[in-house]
């Protein structure tokens, strides 16, 4: 039934290419006045604002959209649901490409952006932000490990160097053989470090804000914070490797996998249902959950997203819903857009500095958010283009 | 099998959770750090305050720091916030109903538990022995974690430098206090409205002035228990709350009690992480094993 992953070979530069460069360029241009000029040049960050969408969305939404690359893992290595093996390599890509933009976009919003490697080496223990770039740095490396499979399969035996180099063909070739046997052999430890290191810091980003009491509104404030966001990001996971899964089919006129991801998607409402009973539970047991009805924006921003998660919850218990290709696509994305909203509530809409200080993304910051989404789209074309990752499909079918 | 197999995911995702809780869990905040009265600090009385600013000005000469206009004329300094530029300002609040005004100085209130010294990712905010709280630039990266983590909103950021860093009130710690002077802005005060000193002298200063006239001020002292306690004290007008001059009610508790506690229990020597990695790595295991059986049962036949 399985079969081997395969590069897609096909045309690169699309229309669609020619899309997502645009927006990279746009980005570039901002990010010129962004290095060169100050933030004050093309944003709107405030003092009462230090934090804007490049941490919410590029930071927070990033690292809690990439979640797809663990869970999969888990489910498929460690709780040994093998079937789900196609799904397992496009969803270590992206986790990849989603935390070599988070690192990224950091660099974007850090004032001395060359200071980076000071977490490494100047440590304090007590900040939030110090142990999630350690974990961040870490699992990057073990993403990069976990990825490097489908290169050396790649070209593991058929090493063409150009011109002179060719005498290292030979050479190259056993090292990429013996790189495969130690991969092997190594993988599992990997595998489960990347789920521990990922435990870490998506609960720890829903730690990030608790040192500001005063500012985050109290349907955000709470201490089961980091657990809040761990079962949310565990619950988005899926869903993101569903919408990839789609769009990919849609844009490189595959195969719809639906048999497959609505298998998958029988997790969802136990990883959901978890995540609400404790964000409910949370909210009944402070008791403020009459604040989702004072009619603030923050208290309709909280129903809004409360709705985003619950929706999912109640129509993929259904194996009809589960089984409709477009309806599984649609309830994916609601889940995705409820944690984003989560995201952005708790960074951004649900705090109140004090001071009257209000923040609004500038046309600046929206444009160099969108290159990153941009230039993640072009990475994940590259990859599945000239490497093994999607599922090689039978060829008498005709492209959607 | 199958069944098994589901009910094994579903036991392991409860231990799961009842582990996480438990260390989610807030603890008790760990041990309040005691204000030391041997430290510097500064008292600023509200009701002292006249609004001249030589304060301000005394400031931005002991800083060399720019000024900052609002006016057209661009010719006085005149900030309306503190700034990158502006680590001291006084504002002013007034309550028109009742008619009564009141001048309050913003600027760091270095406190005692300093929530930006426990956000720091690196440490490059350090309380000092002499009490100020110490911001060294070489070693910042900018992430601005500090000034989310402030109560106060007190680090400021060069917005319009290419390569920006945090900037605050130093307490005049190496430019004056290191030659035993007292700070730039104390000494230019000419109301006694800011009154340089140790922390515990200060604290008796602050009560024998409301002792003295009760009538006058609000019987208490901001800054001796707020967040942990600050460095910087004010006394306001007994018609002017606090709350009014932007100093708002806090909890006496340090704001990074919660966060603090949270990292100590995940990292408690490894053991949580760790004990995860051990419970993932059986599971891996016993599904391996298993599948090899199935497997070897079956000859062999099926793939893989």
């Amino acid at each position: 039934m399985s079969r081997p992953a395969a590069p897609l070979r096909q045309k690169f530069f699309t229309f669609n290419v020619a899309v997502l460069l645009f927006f990279i360029g746009a980005g570039v241009v901002f990010a010129y006045f962004r290095f060169f000029h100050g933030f004050a040049s093309i944003t709107n960050l405030s003092p009462g604002f230090p934090w804007g969408i490049w941490i919410s969305f590029d930071v927070a939404c990033g690292v809690a959209l990439a979640a797809g690359g663990f869970t999969t893992a888990a489910i498929v290595e460690i709780f040994g649901q093998g079937r789900y093996h196609p799904l397992l390599r496009p969803a270590t890509l992206t986790a990849f490409i989603g935390y070599f933009l988070v690192a990224l976009a950091v660099c974007f919003d850090l004032g001395k952006y060359y200071n980076i490697w000071h977490a490494l080496v100047f440590w304090n223990g007590t900040s939030v932000l110090f142990e999630v770039a350690w974990c961040v740095m870490m699992y990057l490396t073990v993403l990069a490990i976990e990825n490097l499979p489908a290169v050396v399969e790649q070209y593991k035996g058929n090493v063409q160097l150009p011109g002179s180099l060719g005498l290292l063909d030979r050479p190259t070739n056993w090292f990429l053989g013996r790189a495969d046997q130690v991969l092997r052999r190594t993988m599992a430890f990997f595998v489960i470090a990347g789920v521990v290191l990922s435990f870490g810091h998506q609960s720890s980003l829903g730690t990030l804000m608790l040192i500001a009491p005063y500012k985050l509104h109290e349907l955000w404030y709470t201490p089961l914070s980091p657990l809040l966001f761990l079962t949310s990001a565990v619950s988005v996971g899926i869903p993101m490797v569903i919408f990839e899964a789609t769009l990919a089919t849609k844009f490189f006129g595959r195969k719809p996998e639906t048999e497959l991801l609505s298998g998958i998607a029988e997790y969802i409402p136990s990883f959901l249902g978890t995540y609400l009973l404790l964000r409910i539970g949370d909210l009944a047991y402070r008791g403020v959950l009459a604040k989702a009805f004072d009619g603030s924006l923050q208290g309709y921003s909280f129903l809004v997203e409360l709705s985003l998660f619950a929706m999912p919850y109640f129509l993929l218990k259904r194996p009809r819903i589960r089984a409709n290709g477009t309806f599984l696509f649609l309830c994916a994305c609601s889940v995705i857009l409820a944690v984003v909203l989560n995201r952005f509530n708790v960074f951004l809409i649900g705090v109140n500095p004090g001071n009257g200080y209000n923040y609004f993304p500038s046309v600046g910051e929206i444009a160099i958010t969108l290159a990153f989404v941009a230039f993640g789209v072009l990475l994940y074309k590259i990859g599945v283009n000239y490497l093994p990752i999607l599922e090689e499909q039978a060829p008498d079918h005709e492209p959607a | 099998m199958d069944i098994s197999r589901r009910k094994f995911f579903k036991v392991t995702a409860a231990a799961g959770g009842v582990a996480a809780c438990a260390v989610a869990k807030p603890a008790l905040a760990r041990e309040a750090k005691e204000p030391d009265p041997n430290e510097y600090g500064m008292l600023n009385d509200s009701a002292r305050c006249i609004g001249c600013k030589a304060c301000q000005v005394a400031c931005k000469k002991e800083n060399k720091l720019p000024t900052e206009s609002s006016l057209e004329d661009s010719l006085y300094d005149s900030p309306r916030n503190t700034s990158e530029h502006t680590y001291t300002l006084i504002k002013l609040f007034k309550d028109d109903k009742r008619g009564v005004s009141s001048f309050v100085k913003r600027q760091c209130m270095h406190c005692v538990d300093p929530a930006c010294q426990s956000a720091c990712i690196v440490g490059a905010l350090k309380k000092q022995p002499d009490g100020s709280v110490k911001y060294d630039a070489q070693m910042c990266m900018g992430c601005r974690y500090c000034m989310v983590a402030c109560p106060f909103n007190i680090p400021q950021f060069e917005w319009k430098k290419a390569i920006p860093v945090i900037t605050k009130c130093t307490l005049c710690s190496e430019s004056r206090l290191a030659k035993n002077k007292p700070t730039a802005c104390s000494e230019a005060c000419p109301a006694g409205a800011i009154v340089f000193g140790r922390r515990g002298d200060l604290l008796k200063i602050a009560r024998s002035r409301i002792e003295a006239s009760p009538e006058l001020y609000v019987d208490h002292i901001y800054g001796e228990k707020e967040v942990g306690g600050t460095n910087v004290f004010y006394l306001s007008k007994k018609e002017v709350a606090f709350a009014s001059l932007g100093l708002p009610d806090f909890d006496y508790r340090p704001v990074s009690g919660l966060t603090e506690s949270i990292q100590h229990r995940i990292f408690q020597y490894f053991i949580p992480p760790i004990a995860v990695y051990t419970v993932l790595g059986g599971i891996m295991y016993y599904n391996q094993r298993r599948k090899n059986q199935a497997a070897q049962a079956q000859g062999g036949e099926e793939h893989e």
